[in-house]
């Protein structure tokens, strides 16, 4: 029964890790802005954690340099299943302005699944919201 | 002793929340967001000016097989590579590229955020044998003065 309350909770209440593999931070910035009171996805129930241990959405953002290729793909495989990866902007889908780069090994679907993306350089934080909200319905069919 | 901000918390105590309720009240973009391509396939000439300037090397223009009736001309502009600069629809001659202020791009498949649009370019007419010999003899004419 503790167990069916987890679970049920942990759906209402999805906790993002925000990794970033080289990104220019314009992503970034608007991420963080849909935390702040402005925008505030606490409102779904959302809170950002430090430790991917605790993670239920990863949002990745940055062409996944090669640099942090393989301590992106450490703290991915981290996340407890079931995860929702979420690629913000172009960066992780494509390389986008830095791809054929010798330092970039975008994209990131090569190396995992990516449940949702996001397009935009950087995508308005209206646009972001609207990805989470897909990833928690994501997050709901994969718990069942 | 004073409360510089005593004032600006009293009245926060009874406005509004600042909060923007975003899914639940749209938003529009402000005018100039440049936000999803929207091309128009009537417009284009096919000149691939877009292509030159697009940085991220987003638009593929694929090209069908000539027959008498003109070339089939794909145009694929890649969203998930795109920068949203707004270069292609400034260089276009035609205007036949616009950037929306449509700001939600979310796809679960990647491939799905993709604008594409084709037409048949037609082939210019051939001129007449009639005119080409014209012109041939005033080259020489031209030419023996
Ligand atoms: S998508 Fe654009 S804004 Fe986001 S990290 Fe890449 S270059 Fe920066
Ligand atoms: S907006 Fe910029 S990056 Fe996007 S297709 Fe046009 S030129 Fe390329
Ligand atoms: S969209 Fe405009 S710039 Fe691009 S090929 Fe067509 S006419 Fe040329």
């Amino acid at each position: 029964m503790f167990d069916d309350i987890i679970t049920k909770s942990k759906v209402k209440s999805p906790w993002l890790y925000h990794l970033n593999t080289g990104s220019c931070n314009g992503c970034d910035i608007e991420l963080i802005s849909i935390l702040t009171p402005r925008y505030d996805v606490e409102r779904f129930g959302i809170k950002l954690t430090g430790t991917p241990r605790q993670a239920d959405i990863v949002v990745v953002t940055g062409p996944l340099t090669s640099q942090s290729k393989d301590r992106a793909l450490k703290v991915l495989s981290q996340v407890p299943d079931p995860k929702v990866v979420v690629s913000l902007g172009s960066c992780p889908m494509s390389g986008n302005v830095f791809k054929g780069s010798y330092s970039i090994e975008a994209p990131l679907d090569r190396f995992v699944d990516v449940d949702v993306s996001v397009a935009g350089c950087p995508p308005k934080p209206e646009a972001i919201i609207d990805g989470i909200i897909k990833a928690i319905e994501i997050l709901k069919d994969k718990r069942g | 002793m004073k409360f510089p901000y005593a004032g600006n918390a009293l009245k926060d105590f009874f406005s509004k929340p600042s909060t923007e309720r975003y899914p639940k009240v749209k938003k529009e973009a402000p005018k100039g967001y440049r936000g999803k391509i929207s091309y128009d396939p009537e417009k284009c000439i096919a000149c691939g000016m877009c292509i030159r300037v697009c940085s991220p090397g987003a638009i593929t223009m694929t090209k069908g097989e000539k027959n008498d009736e003109g070339q089939l001309i794909e145009m694929k502009f890649n969203l998930n590579s795109c920068t949203f600069c707004q270069m292609c629809a400034d260089f276009c001659p035609r205007g036949a590229i616009k950037l929306t202020t449509q700001y939600s791009m979310i796809a679960t498949d990647k491939n799905e955020l993709v604008v594409s649009g084709s037409f048949i370019k037609k082939i210019p007419p051939k001129p007449t044998v009639k005119t080409v010999q014209q012109s041939k003899a005033k080259t020489e004419a031209s030419g023996s003065k």
